[in-house]
């Protein structure tokens, strides 16, 4: 029940964020069209971010429960391990999305099915690479401590520094630099290219798909090695 | 023949050695016990054996693998039950054991769970959660694991601790069982009577080293004089008696714990026993009763440690 509490809370915020919040702000963009479905799909990005990086967490759970000697017991290889878990976690935050994308599709009358399938194949590889990172990031640190304060930091920057609520057009140049190295820009903008946005204020979709494969295989490969190398040396312990 | 052979392995955390230099050799189908107390060694020995942490020297050989080499096909080979039971919060027993029946690649998960949910009198609770198990219940959740499984080589960590009398002995049932079915057990242990129940031999480990390993038998055989016969006799003893006694052939020692109470220390006890007889009644002794004892696991792990199993518990 409680898990239940918390879903219905989150999809809550997501609807006033973007029903509310996202309204409101499109009025004072006038520079741009249609400001408030570039918003909107940004924050279904965004939303994916905050729910696939949850992964990493699970590892401490488990660890604190000492659930972690018993996968590592089990007849599987560290490879699929970890991506199982990267997978399982995109599919995750893909379920919890699922109803606000589903709505955002119906509201702006996406209906063409080539189109529906290349975003939700974008944002799944974005979910897919973010559950990686986070497992990285987890099995790096061994601290709960330390893996909290590096995704809050993260989580500031990477949101920031990236195209999800602004075009990166509109950006300081640093910042506009900066955002170019963020894959949450491609994520952000490879899913509003499948939903047929305005592309002049989008990364090329074949920039976009090479970075995003770039960025799932790398973290959830440096995931498998840190993973072998960390927790089998007992850093679990 | 060895289906485990460990060569030179070591653990060792920073400073702490938890494992120095082990050898030793698992006969294929025995329930080997490894005895000793918390931080001696077992756990983290059986955690190499399972792949779960590597050793830092070392290595060992498991079902003809090599845990470095190829820890996959160790993992294909062996079962572990956790001595704290892993069983996510959430889950019920049914979820449990079919879960781990699928990925270990059993064939007829759903059967087999079922079939070892009724055995083990768990049927009635397959629905509820983890959290709301009894501690007993979860250590048979955990071992029936194994029974599902049917490993080649069964790793059980200190499988009855902190369970009731009726819990134990339903336990050790299913690792006897586990064995009659061809299965291999390292029995991890800290307590003497289920070491010396279960046990086909037992592995005395003490501070990360294997001290001694052998039969229960031959362990409580090895120790110098560990048998002892109580004889109580109708007239106190002379010293004559003492002397022809003391001179049989394997009395190792002997006193008088009462004038009419003799005590003979020796070993192989039921071997000698007719000739302690046969010599009483030459010397003209009239027995009224006799009672012999041979050493426990204890008196073993205190020969061969100059520690006791629970005194040195305490100190950890």
């Amino acid at each position: 029940m409680h898990q239940y509490s918390i879903l219905i809370m989150r999809w809550f915020f997501v609807v006033v964020q973007i029903g509310v919040f996202g309204l409101a702000i499109s009025r004072l963009v006038v520079v741009m069209d249609n400001y408030y479905y570039y918003y909107a799909m940004g924050v279904i990005v965004m939303t994916m971010y905050s729910v696939a990086i949850f992964t990493g967490y699970e590892i401490y759970d488990e660890a604190d429960e000492g659930y972690t000697e018993y996968l590592l017991a089990l007849p599987l290889t560290r490879r699929e391990l970890v991506l199982g878990r990267s997978l399982a976690g995109g599919i995750r935050s893909f379920i919890f999305m699922a109803p606000v994308i589903a709505g955002f599709m119906i509201l702006i009358g996406i209906v063409n099915p080539l189109r529906v399938a290349a975003a939700l194949i974008a944002l799944y590889g974005f979910a897919f690479g973010v559950s990686g990172l986070s497992i990285t990031l987890a099995v790096g640190l061994r601290s709960g401590d330390s893996f909290d304060i590096v995704m809050g930091a993260l989580d500031a920057f990477i949101v920031r520094l990236s195209s999800a609520l602004y075009p990166i057009a509109f950006m300081p140049g640093p910042i506009a630099t900066l955002s170019k190295f963020n894959p949450l820009t491609y994520a952000a903008d490879l899913f509003r290219w499948s939903l047929d946005f305005n592309v002049q204020y989008l990364s090329n979709p074949v920039t976009a798909v090479v970075v995003l494969i770039i960025f799932l295989a790398t973290f959830n490969f440096a995931g498998v090695a840190i993973y072998e190398r960390n927790l089998e040396g007992g850093a679990w312990k | 023949m060895a289906i485990v052979k460990t060569i030179g392995l070591t653990k060792r955390y920073g400073s702490n050695v938890a494992v120095d230099n082990l050898n030793l050799e698992v006969i294929e189908g025995e329930i080997l016990g490894i005895l000793g107390p918390n931080g001696a060694g077992k756990s983290s020995t059986l955690l190499m054996l399972s792949t779960i942490i590597k050793p830092t020297e070392g290595t060992a050989e498991v079902g003809g693998y090599d845990i470095r080499k190829n820890p996959y096909e160790v993992r294909e080979l062996v079962g572990v039950a956790f001595q704290e039971p892993k069983l996510f919060w959430v889950n019920t027993p049914w979820e449990i054991l079919t879960w781990h029946a699928k990925v270990c690649g059993v064939k007829n998960a759903k059967q087999s769970a079922e079939k070892m949910l009724k055995e083990l009198d768990l049927w009635d609770a397959r629905k509820k959660r983890a959290n709301e198990l009894s501690g007993g219940m979860k250590k048979r959740v955990e071992v029936a694991k194994l029974m599902v499984q049917r490993p080649k080589i069964a790793i059980v960590d200190e499988p009855t601790a902190q369970i009731d009398v009726s819990g134990k002995y339903q336990i050790w049932e299913m690792i006897r069982t586990l064995r009659d079915e061809g299965s291999t057990i390292l029995l991890a242990t800290n307590e003497l009577n289920e070491a010396d129940r279960l046990s086909d031999r037992v592995a005395i480990m003490y501070h990360g080293k294997l001290r001694i390993l052998d039969t229960p038998r031959n362990l409580k055989d090895s120790i110098p004089g560990g048998d002892i016969i109580d004889v109580r006799v109708a007239s106190p003893l002379d010293a004559r008696i003492m002397s022809e006694m003391n001179g049989v052939v394997g009395v190792v020692d002997l006193d008088t714990v009462k004038p009419t109470h003799l005590r003979i220390h020796l070993n192989k006890a039921e071997k000698m026993l007719p000739e302690i007889m046969s010599r009483l009644n030459q010397l003209g002794v009239v027995v009224n009763s006799v009672n012999m004892r041979e050493p426990s696991l204890d008196d073993v792990f205190l020969h061969y440690t100059g520690a006791e199993l629970d005194e040195s518990k305490a100190s950890e």
